[in-house]
C-alpha cells in the first residue's frame, strides 16, 4: 500500500511479523472447543497449536497474555463500511453492480473496526432494491490494497431486500425530495406485494436466460451456426444463485414477508440463505429452522421504523433455541461504530434470553463464519485455521472490555499501546507538513501578482 | 479548316490541363526562423540554428541549414523555439463543453447540465427531455455518435489565450454524459473548423459521475456495470451483423443501434483515476472492455508510478495541485492524508518520469492556459527535469494519441507547430513572441476576460487581459 | 424472565397489605448509596415512599413488608438527562413524533404534557434500571442518538418518573430546564455520495464557508434580539406597566432571573465558546449539552462551574485523524478538568442503554464511581432535585433498583424497581412478545 497510510499504521518490529508467534498464558476462548487458560502457537499465518500446554518453538516471538482473554477474530456479517458507493438505488433489480469494485482500502473505518476486534466483514450493497448488488467479504488487513483485503476463499453473494426500504421509492411520500415525486419517477414496487413480484419475476427471467444458453449450447454442439443470446449482466448473478454458486443475504423485517421469501426460495430451490436483520424472525423461527436458513440480526434495535416495532432483544435467543443459526451484526455504514463493540453486543444475548458465554461468542465468530461459508478457515481457535485473534484486557463479554491486540493471518495489525504512543508523533508530523505547505505556497506565488 | 479547329481545341485543352496541373515551384512558401535556440525535444538542444518550414511542414532543422532565397525570414536572435505545446485533455474549441462539469479530481459541486438537442432515448418512448433511465437499455448519458470534430468552433475565445501561452494543439473532448463522445486532435488555429482538425478520432471519453440523465446508473459501480454491458452489447451487435451478412435469408436482420455503431472501432477510452485505488478499478475495467485506456485526472501520480509502468498505462496528469480552499473554515483542520497529498502531488511528474511512465498534461480545472506552465514550474522546483516537463507537453502527448509522426517535436516531416519565446518556457519572466500552426504565424492577442471553467475558488494567479 | 419470579411475591405481598404500598424493608443486600461507599449486608427501610434508614443493621419497627434481597445489590434509580421518551414512538413516522415544534423560539412549550404515559418505550426503558428521564423537546428520537433539534429554543424540558397513570403522576418537575440549540455553521457538505448523485439538488445546496458563517451569525443575532425583547417585557411587567401578556416572554422570565437553567446544545469548540460568551453577557445560568469537542473551552467550563450533559459515546470520532477512542475518553477528560457532568441518551430507541454509556466512559479512564454518579447523583444535582433523588440517603425518595450485579454492566439483570417506594412492573412489550413466541408450537 502507500506511504501515507503506512506511515500512520505500520510500526517497526512487530509489523514485520516473525514467522512464529506464541500468545502465552491467557484465557483462550476457542468457541468450539471450550475455554481454558493456555497458549496459542501461530506459524505462517495459521494457528499451529492451541492448548493448556504448548511447545514454544525457539525463535518465536512471545506475547504475554497473562490475565488477558483471547477470542477468534470477530466476523461482522452485515456492514457497509469501506465502500465508496453503497446503493445503486435507481432500479429495483441492481444485481449487475458489485460493491467489491467500490472497496476503499484507505477508509479509516477499516482501522477502527479492526481496533474493535473485527477481522472479517461482509460489506454489502444497500437495501433500497428488492434485488440489490453483489457483496464483498474482506479481512481488515489495514494497509493492504483493495485486492489484498478481499477474502478470496469466500463464496460470492447477492443482496436482497424486503419491506419498507425497497418500496420507498414506489410512493410519492416516499423520499419526500422534490423532483422525485412525479409519477414518471416512481419506481415499482410500492407495496410488499410488488416486492415479491419483482423477486419472482427476476428469478423467472434468470431461469429463462439459463434455458436460452442451454439451447444455444445444444445447437452449437449440433454444429449449427447460431447467434448466442445477448449476455445480460443483470441476470447472470441470479443464475449463479439458482445454481448454488452465489449466496443470498436478504434484508427483511416482518414475519409475513420472511415467510413469503422462504416460499419463493422453496420454489426456486435456493438454499443456505442468511436473513438479514429479520427482526420478526422469532415469530417464524420454526419455518426458518426447517429450511436450514440462517439469521443475522441486531442485538437490541427497535422502533425506528414501523416494521421494527415488534422487534425484541430476545430475537437471537429465541431463534437460537429453536434451531436457527444466528449471528449478530452492526449494519455500520459511514463509520465503524457498533461493529467495534460487537463483543459487548454479544453479551446482550446473555442478558436477553439467558444464553451461555460460548453461545454468545459464537454469534460473532463461528456462526457468521458458517453463514458466509468461511468457517473452514476462520471463526474459532483451532489448529489449521487462520490466525485471526483478538486479545482483550478482560472477559470480552463485558462493556468494559478493551481490545489490546489484533492479529490477522498471524500478523499483528493493532496494538493499543502503540496506537496511543503514535498519536503525538502524528500531530508533530502534521504540524511540520502544515508549515512546509505554507512555505511552498508563498514561493509559488508569481512575482507580478496583483490583488484580484 | 479542320487542322485549325483541332489546333484550337488542343490549345484550349492544353490550357485547361495546364491550369489543373500543380502550380510550378514558385508558389511553394518557405519560412525560416534563423539564429534561434532550438529545443527539438526528440534530440539535443541546438544553441543557434534554423528551422525551415515548407508549406506548413518542417523541412529542415539544424545549425547549418540552406535557406531558399524566397523564404520569409523570422529573426530568431535571443529567442528559443519549442514544439507547440499540446493540451492532452481539453475543451478548447468546444465552447459548449466548457459548461459541462469538468471531471477534475472530485472537486466542486456536481450539477446536471441541460441535455444537448441530439440526445434521445433509444427506446421508443415519449420524447421527454428528462425521461428517467430505467436500465442499460435506455443508454443513459451515452453519446457515442457525438464527435468533437463535428463540433469544433474556430471562434472559441479561449483559443487566443491558449496560443498566447504557447499551445498550438489540443486533444479536445465532449464532456456531457458518461460516454461523452469522441475526442479530436485539433490545432488551435485555422481559417475554418475543418482546417483545425488534425485527427477526428482520438478516443472515447468516459466519466464515472452521472450527468446528462436521471435514473440508472446513479453510482460509479452502476456506471462501471453499465459500461461492461454496453461493450457486451456492442460485441453481440457485431456478431449479429456478421451473421446476418453471411446469411441474410435465415438470420433476422439486427435492428440499427446508433449507440452501438458509435462504439465500433474505438481506439482507446479515457477513464478517470485520481488515486491508486481508482487506478486499479480502471485498469481492471479497461481489461474487461478489451480496450486500451488512458487514465485522466491523475493526482496521486507519485504513488501510482510503479503500477502504471507495470500495466503500460499512459496518464494525463491533473496539474491543478490540490490546495487549501481560500474560503475554507479556519477552524477546520485538514487531515494528515490531505496534507500529504498536497505536499506530494507536485512531485508526481518527476515520479512518473523516473518510472518511465508516459504522461501528458491537461488544462482541465485550471483558469488559464498559462497556469499549466506555472504548475509544472512548481514541479520543476521540486526536482522535475525541464526536458521531462517539456516532453510531456509535446512528444508524450502526441505518442499517447498515436500522432507522433506528425506532432510533438521539431523534426523534418512534422507539422510546423512551434512556439517562439524569449527564454525558457517555464520561467515566469518569459514571454511568448509568436506561435506557428501549420506554418502560419500567430502573434499574441489581447485576451477577453473568461469565466473560469468549472473550478470553484480562485488561486493566486492573475488573469483578465494581462500580458501573460 | 426471572424478574417476574422476584417481583410477583413482592406485589402479592403488597397487595396483601393493602394500603401501604410504598413502605417496606429491603434486607440482606449490598447497598450502593452513591453518595458514599457500598455497604455490605445492609438494609433499606422505606416509609411512605421515602428512605427512612439505610445501614447494616436495620431492625424492623412494627409491621412492615419485608423484601429479601439476599445476594443482590441496591442502587439508586438511574437518571437519563435528556431523552424524548414518551414524546416519540416510531422515529420514521411523523405522526408519532412530538419533539420539535415549528418556529425558532418556543420557550412556552412544556414537554411533559405531550408525553404519552402509554408509550411502549416507557416500560422498555425502565426495565433496564432507569427510573427518571428528562423529557427534552427538540431532540429527535433518531436511530443513532444524534442530538439534533428543531428551532433555536424548543421548549421546557421536564423531569419525570417512568411510571404513572398520567403525566401528572409521572411529573417530578414540570420545568427543569429551557432547551436551546446554539446555531451551527452548516456548509451542507459531507453527505453520502450515493444520495448526491440521485438528488442533484443536494449538491446545489452547498454553500461557502463565508456564507454559512454569515447565516450562523444571523441566527445568533436572532437569539440576542429575542433575549433583549424578553428582558424588555420582564422590565415592563416588573414596573407594572400595562402590557399585553405574551406566553413566550413569560416563559423566559425564570431563565432571565437565573432560576431556570438554559440547556444549550453545543457540540464543538466554536459553538461552546460562543455559548459561554453569551451566557456571561446575559448572566443566565446554563448547562451545556451534547458536548463533543470542547477543545480549549474545557478550562473555562470548569472554572465557571458549568455542568455538562454528555450524549452517547457510541459514535464515530469526528475527524479522520482522531484517535479511535476519542468519543470514549471525553468523559474522563472532563472529569480530569474538574467539570461536573451527567449522561443522556438523547434517543428513544437506545434509551435503555444509558448505563452502558457511563460504563464505556469508565472503560476508558473515568473512575467507576464517577461513572455511576453521572447517571445518578450528578444528574439529580444538575437538575436541582438532589434533595429528593439521586442517592440512597435518608430523607430522599425511594427511587431504587435491585440488581444481580453492576447496573452499568450489560449482563446484569434488574430484578426489582421502586419509584417513590412503589414497586414497578418490569414487564414490557418485549418480555410479553418473548414469552408468547417462545411458546409457539
Amino acid at each position: 500500500m502507500r506511504a501515507p497510510v503506512l506511515a500512520l499504521t505500520l510500526f517497526a518490529g512487530a509489523a514485520c511479523a516473525a514467522d512464529v508467534v506464541v500468545i502465552q498464558n491467557g484465557t483462550v476462548h476457542t468457541v468450539t472447543k471450550g475455554t481454558f487458560r493456555g497458549s496459542i502457537v501461530i506459524r505462517d499465518g495459521k494457528i499451529a497449536d492451541v492448548g493448556e500446554k504448548v511447545l514454544t518453538p525457539p525463535g518465536a516471538r512471545v506475547v504475554d497474555a497473562t490475565g488477558k482473554h483471547i477470542i477468534p477474530g470477530i466476523i461482522d456479517a452485515h456492514t457497509h463500511i469501506a465502500l465508496d458507493s453503497i446503493n445503486e438505488s435507481s432500479v429495483s433489480v441492481s444485481s449487475m453492480v458489485n460493491v467489491a469494485e467500490m472497496l476503499n482500502p484507505e477508509s479509516v473505518s477499516i482501522y477502527r473496526a479492526m481496533a474493535g476486534g473485527v477481522t472479517v466483514c461482509n460489506s454489502m450493497h444497500g437495501s433500497a432494491n428488492s434485488i440489490g448488488g453483489q457483496n464483498v467479504v474482506f479481512k481488515l488487513r489495514w494497509g493492504a490494497d483493495a485486492r489484498g483485503l478481499i477474502f478470496d476463499r469466500a463464496k460470492p453473494s447477492l443482496k436482497m431486500a424486503l419491506g419498507e426500504n425497497p418500496k420507498r421509492q414506489g410512493s410519492p411520500q416516499g423520499l419526500q425530495i422534490p423532483g422525485l415525486q412525479s409519477p414518471q419517477n416512481l419506481r415499482y414496487p410500492g407495496t410488499r406485494m410488488g416486492v415479491e413480484d419483482v423477486i419472482r419475476d427476476a428469478f423467472t427471467r434468470a431461469r429463462a436466460y439459463q434455458r436460452e444458453w442451454k439451447d444455444y449450447e445444444a445447437r452449437r454442439a449440433r454444429g449449427e451456426k447460431a447467434l448466442p443470446p445477448r449476455r445480460d449482466l443483470e441476470l447472470e448473478p441470479l443464475v449463479e444463485v439458482l445454481e448454488g454458486k452465489r449466496l443470498v443475504h436478504a434484508h427483511c423485517y416482518r414475519a409475513d414477508e420472511i415467510l413469503m421469501l422462504l416460499r419463493v426460495f422453496d420454489d426456486f430451490n435456493i438454499r443456505g440463505v442468511t436473513l438479514q436483520h429479520a427482526l420478526e424472525a422469532y415469530k417464524v423461527a420454526r419455518e426458518i429452522a426447517e429450511r436450514g436458513h440462517a439469521v443475522s440480526t441486531f442485538s437490541d434495535w427497535w422502533s425506528y421504523k414501523v416494521e421494527a416495532y415488534d422487534a425484541i432483544p430476545y430475537n437471537a435467543a429465541i431463534l437460537h433455541r429453536k434451531g436457527v443459526l444466528v449471528s449478530l451484526n452492526s449494519d455500520d455504514a459511514g463509520g465503524a461504530e457498533l461493529m467495534r463493540r460487537l463483543n459487548a453486543e454479544a453479551a446482550k444475548v446473555m442478558k436477553y434470553g439467558g444464553l451461555s458465554e460460548d453461545e454468545a461468542l459464537a454469534m460473532i465468530t463461528i456462526n457468521p463464519a458458517k453463514q458466509l461459508q468461511i468457517d473452514p478457515w476462520v471463526g474459532s481457535i483451532e489448529p489449521g485455521k487462520d490466525a485471526d485473534l483478538v486479545i482483550y484486557d478482560r472477559h470480552p463479554l463485558s462493556v468494559y472490555a478493551k481490545v489490546e491486540k489484533v492479529f490477522i493471518d498471524g500478523r499483528q495489525y493493532f496494538d493499543r499501546d502503540e496506537d496511543m504512543s503514535r498519536r503525538p508523533k502524528i500531530e508533530a508530523e502534521k504540524e511540520g507538513l502544515r508549515r512546509k505547505l505554507q512555505e511552498q505556497q508563498k514561493q509559488a506565488m508569481p512575482q507580478n501578482r496583483r490583488p484580484s | 479548316m479542320r487542322k485549325n479547329f483541332l489546333a484550337a481545341i488542343t490549345a484550349a485543352l492544353a490550357a485547361v490541363l495546364l491550369a489543373w496541373l500543380p502550380a510550378p515551384a514558385e508558389t511553394v512558401s518557405w519560412t525560416a526562423i534563423r539564429g534561434a535556440r532550438i529545443v527539438p525535444v526528440n534530440g539535443p538542444v541546438i544553441e543557434k540554428g534554423t528551422v525551415l518550414i515548407r508549406n506548413g511542414v518542417i523541412a529542415a532543422v539544424g545549425s547549418q541549414v540552406d535557406v531558399p532565397a524566397s523564404a520569409w525570414i523570422v529573426d530568431g536572435n535571443g529567442l528559443t523555439v519549442y514544439p507547440g505545446l499540446i493540451d492532452a485533455l481539453s475543451t478548447w474549441g468546444l465552447p459548449q463543453a466548457a459548461q459541462a462539469p469538468a471531471q477534475t479530481a472530485g472537486r466542486g459541486a456536481q450539477q446536471l447540465p441541460q441535455l444537448p438537442q441530439q440526445q434521445q432515448p433509444q427506446q421508443p418512448q415519449a420524447q421527454q427531455p428528462q425521461a428517467r433511465s430505467r436500465g442499460p437499455q435506455d443508454r443513459p448519458g451515452t453519446f457515442t455518435w457525438v464527435k468533437a470534430a463535428d463540433q469544433v468552433q474556430s471562434s472559441d475565445s479561449r483559443l487566443a489565450s491558449a496560443r498566447n501561452a504557447g499551445f498550438t494543439t489540443a486533444v479536445t473532448f465532449p464532456r456531457q454524459g458518461i460516454v461523452a463522445g469522441h475526442g479530436a486532435i485539433i490545432n488551435l488555429g485555422g481559417k475554418t473548423a475543418g482546417e483545425m482538425v488534425v485527427l477526428p478520432e482520438a478516443g472515447l471519453y468516459l466519466a464515472l459521475r452521472p450527468s446528462g440523465y436521471t435514473g440508472f446508473p446513479s453510482t460509479p459501480m452502476g456506471i462501471m456495470a453499465y459500461f461492461r454491458q454496453l461493450w457486451l452489447d456492442a460485441d453481440h451487435y457485431r456478431q449479429a451483423l456478421a451473421l446476418y451478412a453471411a446469411d441474410p435469408v435465415n438470420i433476422p436482420r439486427p435492428a440499427y443501434d446508433r449507440a452501438l455503431e458509435g462504439l465500433m472501432g474505438v481506439k482507446r477510452v479515457l477513464l478517470p483515476a485520481p488515486d491508486p485505488i481508482q487506478m486499479e478499478r480502471m485498469v481492471k475495467l479497461a481489461a474487461d472492455l478489451k480496450t486500451p485506456a488512458v487514465l485522466y485526472g491523475v493526482v496521486r501520480g507519485y504513488e501510482m508510478a510503479e503500477r502504471l509502468k507495470a500495466t503500460g498505462t499512459p496518464v494525463i496528469l491533473n496539474v491543478r495541485w490540490p490546495a487549501r480552499e481560500p474560503g475554507a473554515d479556519p477552524e477546520q483542520e485538514e487531515s494528515y492524508r490531505e496534507l500529504r497529498i498536497r505536499d506530494l502531488a507536485p512531485t508526481s511528474p518527476a515520479a512518473l518520469s523516473a518510472a518511465g511512465v508516459k504522461w501528458a498534461v491537461s488544462s482541465d480545472g485550471l483558469e488559464t492556459p498559462r497556469a499549466v506552465l506555472r504548475a509544472l514550474k512548481q514541479s520543476i522546483d521540486r526536482g522535475l527535469r525541464r526536458e521531462d516537463a517539456l516532453r510531456a507537453l509535446t512528444l508524450s502527448a502526441a505518442e499517447i494519441y498515436g500522432v507522433a509522426d506528425r506532432l510533438g517535436s521539431i523534426e523534418p516531416g512534422k507539422a510546423a507547430n512551434l512556439v517562439v519565446a524569449t527564454g525558457d518556457l517555464f520561467d515566469d519572466s518569459t514571454r511568448v513572441r509568436m506561435v506557428f500552426i501549420d506554418g502560419v504565424r500567430y502573434l499574441p492577442e489581447p485576451e477577453l476576460p473568461q469565466p473560469p471553467a468549472g473550478a470553484p475558488g480562485r488561486g493566486p494567479s492573475s488573469e483578465k487581459g494581462e500580458e501573460q | 424472565m426471572r424478574a417476574i419470579h422476584r417481583i410477583l411475591p413482592v406485589m402479592l405481598a403488597a397487595a396483601a397489605w393493602g394500603g401501604e404500598n410504598d413502605s417496606f424493608l429491603l434486607r440482606n443486600a449490598t447497598v450502593h448509596p452513591v453518595s458514599g461507599p457500598a455497604i455490605q449486608n445492609a438494609s433499606v427501610r422505606v416509609i411512605d415512599g421515602r428512605i427512612a434508614e439505610v445501614g447494616p443493621k436495620v431492625a424492623p419497627r412494627g409491621r412492615i413488608r419485608m423484601i429479601d434481597a439476599r445476594g443482590l445489590h441496591v442502587y439508586p434509580g438511574l437518571i437519563d438527562s435528556g431523552s424524548p421518551v414518551g414524546l416519540a414512538e416510531i422515529a420514521s413516522v411523523r405522526e408519532t413524533v412530538d419533539t420539535g415544534e415549528i418556529g425558532d423560539f418556543n420557550p412556552q412549550l412544556r414537554a411533559l404534557i405531550a408525553v404519552n404515559p402509554s408509550s411502549e418505550h416507557i416500560p422498555v426503558v425502565r426495565a433496564n434500571g432507569i427510573t427518571t428521564v428528562l423529557a427534552t423537546p427538540g431532540t429527535t428520537g433518531g436511530t443513532r442518538g444524534a442530538a439534533t433539534s428543531a428551532g433555536l429554543i424548543a421548549g421546557q424540558a421536564s423531569l419525570m418518573h417512568l411510571d404513572g397513570w398520567t403525566w401528572e403522576e409521572m411529573e417530578i418537575r414540570r420545568s427543569a430546564a429551557m432547551q436551546m440549540t446554539w446555531p451551527v455553521i452548516q456548509t451542507g457538505r459531507g453527505g453520502p455520495p450515493d444520495l448526491e448523485s440521485l438528488l442533484p439538488g443536494l449538491a446545489a445546496r452547498r454553500v461557502t464557508f463565508a456564507e454559512a458563517r454569515r447565516n450562523q451569525q444571523l441566527q445568533v443575532q436572532k437569539i440576542q434580539d429575542f433575549f433583549d425583547a424578553a428582558r424588555r417585557y420582564q422590565k415592563a411587567k416588573a414596573a407594572g406597566e400595562a402590557i399585553a401578556p405574551d406566553l413566550r416572554y413569560e416563559a423566559m422570565i425564570p431563565v432571565l432571573e437565573g432560576k431556570l437553567p438554559l440547556m444549550i446544545m453545543a457540540a464543538r469548540e466554536r459553538e461552546i465558546r460562543e455559548a459561554l460568551d453569551f451566557a456571561a453577557r446575559e448572566q443566565v445560568k446554563i448547562v451545556l449539552a451534547g458536548v463533543r469537542r470542547p477543545g480549549k473551552t474545557i478550562d473555562d467550563i470548569a472554572k465557571r462551574n458549568i455542568p455538562v450533559v454528555l450524549g452517547t459515546p457510541f459514535v464515530t470520532p469526528l475527524e479522520e485523524d482522531d484517535p479511535y477512542d476519542e468519543p470514549f475518553t471525553l468523559a474522563a477528560q472532563l472529569h480530569k478538568a474538574g467539570v461536573k457532568f451527567c449522561f443522556a441518551s438523547f434517543n428513544v430507541q437506545f434509551a435503555r442503554n444509558l448505563p452502558y454509556e457511563a460504563a464505556q466512559a469508565a472503560a476508558f479512564g473515568l473512575p467507576y464511581d464517577e461513572a455511576l454518579k453521572s447517571v445518578t447523583l450528578n444528574a439529580a444535582e444538575i437538575w436541582g432535585v438532589a434533595g429528593d433523588y439521586g442517592s440512597i440517603d435518608k430523607g430522599k425518595y425511594a427511587d431504587l433498583i435491585v440488581t444481580d450485579g453492576d447496573p452499568l454492566e450489560i449482563r446484569t439483570q434488574v430484578k426489582m424497581m421502586f419509584i417513590k417506594g412503589v414497586p414497578v412492573d418490569l414487564e414490557s412489550r418485549h418480555t410479553r412478545l418473548y414469552k408468547r413466541y417462545m411458546a409457539r408450537p
